[in-house]
């Protein structure tokens, strides 16, 4: 506390927040709002956010800013980033920052599903923010036309090819005019995967990121599955499916379901022509998604008066009544339980349920797949997968081979 | 060529002409298409689906694009100038100078055309903020400034130029720098054209760099003002993105079909393709 009115009693400080536009344009006004607010309460404290592309772009500009000497006090950055920022010393702890029972208490007020891409080796690394899960988006005319009950979407994976099959429709020359689902698989394809091995019982890697499980037989079955889905079943286009586009192949009524982020339901709601259920995703052996999205991060390089600063904004951001505006505002989970006790998310979720989907699906959520070599590991993830639903290799050839070169990556850091 | 018949070889060359053009041509009719309708129709064809600009009136207001436009405008003036003088002296310097070292020199020059400039990201970054430039327009422009590839084409157009017109100039007392300015760039010209050509579009293109080295409206470029209408996480809202890069390419676009003869004879001047 001492140190909190010490730094505001002198002279400005003067904080750079590296931040990624990743819900599109109208966003920025919204953090830029936020940040006004924040300067007016604090007149102390200068925030100046800095647009920074899209997440891979964020962490290419602080990286570089790192190395260059000049990093940010503060950004937002995936938080499967954690191994790659710890290994470059680039990060401060939660834990050493914060003073006081008060401060304590807030690191545990969020959400522990959301915690676990933040913590490794006992400490707390980044606090989140912008985070989402996977759901499952689904059209709900197109359920009553082909004699589904809307509101009973597929809970399980036997219901989603059962019901998948009843979903397509063929024009007279026998071309699909609307498939049953699509999981996308071009973009975060690791992300989807990580779904559905959660679902069959699985997690792709440990918690110290030192290790992956690609070639555990249930995660190979959850590959297979995931391929049968357009080969066998044809209930899903064959091949790859762009994630760019596949919002708007929903919106189109191309499929009447679709696996997305989140992050769309702002986006969905607003252009949805018919009506639309939103759901969680369904299970094997249990439900599952990964958590996914990014976290506030205080960078090392930075005065103790810029650190009480930083923490003193990013206690401001997290704080109940703005993690609900946040959410509201952008389709986001709310990253705490007590968010969703204000009024604002209460009113919000009444009148559209679908909101609190993510949330309720929190408690099945697993950590995002997150390791050392982040990058590197991904793109061998990918691959495989992508390899798997072309039918260059099988998916047990496939993730053989990926388990085979992430070993080789990750063997030093055990 | 000469050994085809000239009929069906035309046919051949036409037909792929048309095929590269179609190629090349579709994605920016889909900009249009996309940017001039509404969200609805900007993956599907109707021949009449209503017109709009409502697309560019978002757009415009979620990013400050006069400004934008004004530092790419400023940014690919600065950098062409400074590629002209440095690129120029240089060039002349190789071609018709002898000097020691002139081989070791000129190869490391060759030298920094196979290294790209992605891999200089951190080393450019530091010198930056050693001068203190951080977040400015020339600070985008530096590291491409003294452009290797400007050198060796102007140094391999210099070449050309019959040795005769340099003596005959001699004759006549002109000095070494009244030659190159006289003699050498007159006679050059199509190779600048070209050379501006490609360095105007190639940085009114450039993403990252211009990305990591600036935070704030005051010097990004278009590029990057565009990238936050790019949606990652959510995907993609096609016809405000294609609307803004219409607004983005428009100037280029207009600059390239006004000036499209000159721009091809350049090249076919030069030899770049």
């Amino acid at each position: 506390m001492l140190m909190l009115s010490l730094s505001s009693m002198s002279l400005a400080t003067e904080l750079t927040m590296f931040y990624p536009v990743a819900v599109g344009g109208p966003l920025t006004k919204l953090v830029d709002k936020l940040v006004l607010e924040f300067e007016a309460e604090n007149p102390g404290i200068s925030v100046k956010a800095i647009y920074s592309g899209n997440y891979s772009d964020t962490m290419t500009k602080a990286m570089t800013s790192l190395k260059g000497g000049n990093p940010p006090h503060l950004s937002v950055i995936l938080s499967t980033e954690i191994f790659t920022l710890i290994d470059n010393d680039a990060i401060l702890a939660f834990d050493d920052l914060v003073t006081g029972a008060e401060d304590k208490q807030w690191l545990d007020s969020f959400y522990p599903a959301l915690m676990e891409n933040s913590r490794t080796g006992g400490k707390t690394w980044s606090i989140p923010f912008q985070r989402s899960t996977i759901v499952m988006y689904y059209n709900k005319d197109a359920f009553r036309k082909a004699g589904l009950d809307s509101d009973k979407p597929p809970a399980t994976w036997e219901e989603m090819v059962e019901m998948g099959k009843k979903l397509v429709i063929k024009d007279d020359a026998g071309k699909v005019t609307q498939w049953g689902i699509e999981i996308p698989s071009t973009g975060y394809p690791y992300w989807m995967f990580g779904a559905l091995a959660r679902q069959n019982g699985q997690v792709l890697m440990n918690n110290a990121g030192t290790e992956t499980y690609f070639d555990n037989p249930g995660v190979v079955q959850a590959l297979e599955f995931w391929k049968d889905l357009g080969q066998k079943q044809q209930i899903m286009p064959e091949g790859t499916i762009e994630w760019g586009t596949l919002r708007t192949d929903f919106l189109e009524q191309k499929t009447a379901i679709m696996w997305h982020s989140t992050g769309n339901l702002t986006a969905v709601k607003t252009n949805a022509a018919f009506d639309f259920g939103v759901a969680m995703l369904p299970a094997k052996k249990e439900r599952g998604t990964p958590t996914g999205g990014g976290n506030f991060y205080i960078f090392k390089k930075t005065t103790p008066e810029e650190r009480a600063a930083a923490l003193k904004f990013v206690k401001w951001m997290t704080q109940p009544q703005r993690t609900a505006q946040w959410s509201i505002g952008t389709g986001y989970l709310g990253t705490r339980a007590d968010a969703y006790e204000t009024d604002e998310l209460k009113t919000y979720v009444k009148d559209f349920p679908a909101a609190a989907v993510a949330r309720d699906q929190l408690t099945y959520a697993t950590a995002e797949l997150s390791v050392h070599e982040n990058g590197r590991v991904y793109k061998i993830l990918n691959d495989a997968i992508q390899a798997a639903l072309t039918n260059a290799k099988t998916p047990e050839e496939a993730l053989k081979d990926a388990q085979k070169q992430a070993e080789r990556i990750l063997k030093r850091y055990r | 060529m000469r050994f085809r018949e000239p009929g069906s070889g035309n046919i051949i060359e036409t037909i792929g002409a048309w095929m590269l053009g179609g190629v090349w041509l579709l994605p920016v009719v889909f900009a249009f298409w996309s940017a001039f309708h509404p969200a609805e129709f900007s993956t599907s064809f109707e021949m009449f689906a209503p017109l709009t600009v409502d697309n560019f009136v978002r757009a415009w207001s979620y990013a400050p694009f006069p400004r934008y436009l004004l530092n790419t405008f400023v940014l690919v003036t600065l950098i062409l100038a400074a590629q002209f003088v440095l690129c120029t002296l240089a060039a002349y310097g190789f071609a018709r100078f002898e000097f020691f070292g002139k081989n070791f020199v000129f190869a490391l020059v060759l030298l920094q055309l196979m290294i790209m400039p992605e891999v200089l990201l951190v080393e450019n970054y530091r010198t930056i903020s050693n001068l203190g430039l951080l977040d400015t327009i020339p600070a985008i422009g530096l590291p491409y400034m003294a452009s290797a590839f400007g050198i060796f084409l102007l140094r391999q157009s210099f070449k050309t130029i019959p040795k005769e017109l340099v003596e005959a100039a001699q004759v006549e007392g002109v000095s070494a720098v009244g030659i190159l300015w006289k003699v050498y760039v007159p006679l050059a010209r199509s190779t600048y054209i070209a050379y501006g050509l490609v360095s105007v579009s190639y940085h009114w293109n450039n993403f990252l760099w211009p990305l990591v080295i600036t935070s704030s409206v005051n010097s990004r470029p278009l590029t990057v003002g565009l990238a936050i209408f790019g949606a990652p996480e959510s995907g993609v809202d096609w016809s405000i993105i294609t609307a803004a890069t219409v607004m983005t390419m428009a100037p280029l676009l207009v600059a390239f079909i006004l000036f499209q003869r000159q721009f091809v004879q350049s090249f076919m001047h030069s030899g770049i393709k």
